[in-house]
């Protein structure tokens, strides 16, 4: 099986692709017109941002500022988010049970 | 407050009693009959007291009118015509009602049925007591729909449902006269007005139009080279619709087949309600019917004819209640002709015809309630099956017997002895004869002579055949309920009496019509219009006039007894399908092979039908067609709706991905 | 400095790979699967310009997006049993009673 010959045949190659192409011509084709109008966007913008960035040698990490920037500007929808993250476990745990669950 | 004030609820009770008899019937004793007949018996008694009311002060005639739209109003008027009428049609249908609780105790639809009649004497009240001819018009039609319900009332019956559809479209084409009568003198009253009409004039009012008559006659249209009084076209075409709803020549093939109804409805179509309609209308525009040159000729050799023609027919019928529809309609012609001699005798000719159109309504739905009543107890109608009913029903033999009498007109002249019938038809005779007198026209008068013999062969055909000899075949019978006899006593009393009592009073009292308050018209006046001579009033004709009609009543009493009594003649060879003469008799001159096998079926079925239907078929193609292609579109696009989730993904992306192509493109281009 | 276009063009291309399969794809927990890939697309936008930007609240976000992922994913792969349950399959063809 390994060691199977690989030969190029142009013809085989054109009809495979033919068939795996054929079958999913209308999502390529539209996902590559949406990929290159969002190419065409991305790069024909020009993207504010800072001129260097930030470097701190001793601690790259910058965990501390997001734990804190979590616990004082965004501590409300933190909140909300556990409860969302509560009450989709109870959902999910819910669903999946089924029938069983008396 | 005076009595003349109620008028308003003559219709008004009625109207009201359908409402609650259709709701409420059925929960009700008897369907509810209580509730029309209580109506009904307060309208007669608000009607009797008007017309003792107008009897006693002549001049007190009620006039109420309401501005509707426009320049049309709803109004009553109650003068001495509409005043006997009310009271007529109120107490003959009472009696109906009274008698129809006994005749249809054993019908399932009981609170349809009084529901409907009630519906039928609100409508014909209304008719009597407009005051202008669009509402005149709108009860017109009320009453033709109720006759449509009630002669189809059992629509099980294909019989019934098919009467019912003939008497609908027949009168219809009466109506379609009637209305076209209306449109055309609306517009010349426009015309007359200058299309400016002041306020509070409204010129469908009766004494509005009756103002501008001499305006109508003078103007003239030209109708295929002759020259037309435009008031001629309109009494024409008004006669056109009373010649549908009083079942005249052409147009009076619905009337026996209106039979198929039960025996109570034809009383109250022919003796009390629908029929009289078309009587009343030519009484009421009687001042536009002087007035038009010739059209009261057309109404006497109509009515004439009418009643000669209905009165042949009548003698060959085997059906009790055949008979009694083409006596009917016979009668009817006599009161045509009587509003047709109007020609000699003036206004008078109003009162001799509405005289025997009241006496009519009791002796006629006297015979049919008797008819009705031998129907009940005997279950045939067949006359060949009958006979010898008089000794198990005397009481309704004996007032069939009155009224045979009265409708033969039986009665000495000159003195006051004599059966309603007979005045009344007397005096539209010997009216007829001096038509003949004043116009050298004579066959009005040879017709009703005539016609007078028949009906006098036919009724006592009718009573031999019926009530006397051997019973024919077996049936049980036995005296109807006091319900039904009591009614069958009181109309046989005023068959009798009634026109004995009223006669001259009567004339006098109805031909005031035309000279009140309200509508003042100078009858001579107008006859000169219409180019008639009136002559002297009645009663100066020679004896064996007088007397005449009295002998042809006692010879055809005496031929009837001859050969249906004793037998003296045997009738089995004349009455034969071989003589051609019973032959077409019997068939009804052909009519029903003329107008509807072929008028109806060859010409308006198969002919005018089919082109209409072909174009209807092009209308159709041309909606379907639309129809189609939408439905086909719809078919072919909600293929897109596939329910699969991800190709409403990729149709978002698509169709962001091109929006955002375009509206970079436009950016560009801008 | 690597150009920021260039962080912008790969979240482009992972977000397209991601829509591709939403797009094409029939078996429920593919389509799960690309939605994952564009919503981390989403996270890599949010961090790198977050980072261009000097600025953490996107990256705080980031973190928000991810959890709520993770509530997505678990109810997603909850719905997916069930329907596997009614029905044997998760292809999602077969799910099409909204149709015409």
């Amino acid at each position: 099986m390994l060691n199977k010959e690989i030969t190029f045949n142009p013809m085989k190659i054109l009809t495979s692709a033919y068939h795996f192409f054929r079958p999913r011509a209308l999502g390529i084709t539209v996902a590559f017109l949406f990929l290159a109008v969002l190419m065409v966007s991305v790069f024909f913008t020009s993207w504010p941002s800072v001129d260097q960035l930030p470097q701190n040698l001793e601690d790259p990490s910058n965990i501390e500022g997001i734990g804190v920037m979590i616990f004082t500007d965004f501590v409300v929808p933190f909140e909300i988010l556990s409860i969302v993250l509560l009450s989709s476990m109870i959902g999910a745990i819910y669903m999946a049970k089924g029938d069983d669950a008396q | 407050m005076a009595i003349g004030d109620l008028a308003f609820l003559i219709p008004l009770l009625p109207a009201l009693a359908f409402v609650l008899t259709f709701f409420l019937g059925k929960k009700l004793p008897n369907g509810g009959a209580i509730i029309p007949i209580a109506a009904i018996a307060t309208s007669f008694v608000i009607s009797l007291l008007i017309t003792l009311n107008l009897l006693q002060n002549p001049g007190e005639v009620i006039t109420q009118s309401y501005s509707w739209f426009a320049m049309f109003n709803l109004g009553i008027l109650v003068d001495p015509l509409a005043a006997v009428m009310l009271t007529m049609v109120t107490f003959v249908s009472l009696l109906i009602h009274i008698y129809s609780v006994g005749y249809m105790s054993h019908d399932r639809s009981q609170s349809r049925y009084f529901a409907e009649t009630a519906l039928f004497t609100a409508s014909m009240l209304s008719l009597i007591l407009s005051d202008n001819i669009l509402q005149l018009f709108i009860s017109w039609e009320l009453v033709g729909v109720c006759s449509y319900l009630l002669i189809g009332f059992w629509y099980q019956k294909p019989a019934a449902a098919t009467a019912a559809k003939k008497a609908f479209l027949t009168t219809r084409i009466g109506d379609v006269m009637f209305l076209a009568g209306i449109v055309i003198l609306f517009s010349d009253l426009f015309k007359i007005f200058n299309g400016t009409i002041p306020d509070g004039v409204f010129i469908m009012r009766f004494d509005e139009i009756f103002a501008h008559i001499p305006e109508l006659a003078a103007m003239n249209a030209n109708i295929l080279g002759m020259e037309v009084s435009h008031i001629t076209i309109i009494t024409l075409l008004f006669f056109g619709g009373a010649v549908g709803k009083s079942g005249q020549f052409p147009l009076h093939v619905w009337l026996p087949d209106a039979m198929e109804g039960p025996t109570t409805v034809s009383a109250l179509i022919h003796a009390a309600t629908m029929v009289t309609a078309g009587v009343y209308l030519v009484a009421r525009t009687f001042p536009m019917f002087i007035a038009a040159p010739d059209t009261l000729l057309v109404v006497a050799y109509l009515g004439a004819f009418t009643a000669i023609f209905a009165a042949t027919m009548g003698i060959v019928m085997n059906d009790l209640k055949r008979v009694l529809a083409y006596s009917t309609i016979s009668q009817l012609g006599y009161m045509m002709l009587g509003l047709g001699i109007g020609a000699a005798i003036g206004a008078e000719a109003v009162g001799m015809s509405i005289f025997h159109l009241i006496n009519h309504a009791f002796f006629k739905a006297l015979l049919f309630l008797c008819a009705g009543s031998v129907i009940h107890a005997v279950g045939t109608h067949d006359m060949r099956q009958l006979g010898g009913v008089a000794k198990v029903m005397p009481i309704t033999a004996a007032t069939m017997i009155i009224a045979a009498l009265s409708l033969a007109g039986f009665g000495i002249p000159g003195t006051i002895f004599g059966t309603s019938g007979f005045f009344s038809k007397d005096a539209i005779i010997e009216g007829a004869y001096l038509f003949g007198e004043s116009s050298g026209m004579w066959i009005p008068y040879v017709l009703s002579i005539v016609a007078a013999l028949l009906t006098s062969i036919y009724i006592f055909r009718l009573i031999f055949m019926t009530f006397f000899g051997k019973p024919r075949t077996d049936y049980g019978g036995h005296e109807s309920h006091a319900s039904m006899t009591i009614p069958l006593s009181i109309l046989a009393l005023l068959a009798l009496f009634f026109g004995g009592l009223t006669s001259r009073r009567f004339n006098d009292f109805v031909s005031e019509t035309f000279g009140n308050n309200f509508v003042n018209m100078n009858i001579p006046e107008l006859a000169e219009m219409g180019g008639y001579h009136l002559a002297a009033h009645v009663g100066h004709e020679p004896v064996l006039i007088l007397w005449m009609p009295l002998i042809v009543a006692v010879a055809g009493l005496l031929i009837a007894y001859l050969i249906y009594g004793l037998k003296v003649v045997n009738m089995d060879n004349l009455v034969s399908r071989n003589n051609p003469v019973y032959k077409l008799l019997y068939n009804r001159y052909y009519q029903n092979a003329i107008f509807t096998d072929f008028i109806s079926v060859k010409i308006i079925y198969e002919g005018f039908a089919f082109a209409v239907r072909s174009i209807d078929r092009g209308f159709d193609w041309v909606v379907n067609w639309i129809s189609d292609v939408t439905i086909e579109t719809g078919d072919s696009l909600r293929q897109f709706q596939t329910g699969v989730i991800q190709t409403y993904a990729t149709a978002v992306v698509a169709g962001v991905g091109l929006l955002i192509v375009l509206i970079k493109v436009i950016m560009e281009v801008i | 400095m690597i150009p920021i276009e260039l962080y912008v063009g790969l979240a482009v291309i992972i977000f397209t790979i991601g829509l591709y399969g939403f797009m094409t794809q029939r078996s429920g927990i593919r389509m799960l699967m690309s939605v994952e890939l564009m919503l981390n697309s989403a996270n890599l936008n949010l961090v790198a310009f977050s980072s261009y930007n000097a600025d953490l609240t996107g990256q705080v976000f980031a973190l928000y997006s991810i959890a709520l992922a993770a509530c997505e994913a678990a109810i997603g792969f909850a719905i997916l049993m069930t329907i596997f349950r009614m029905r044997d399959t998760i292809n999602l063809d077969s799910f099409n009673i909204l149709r015409w």
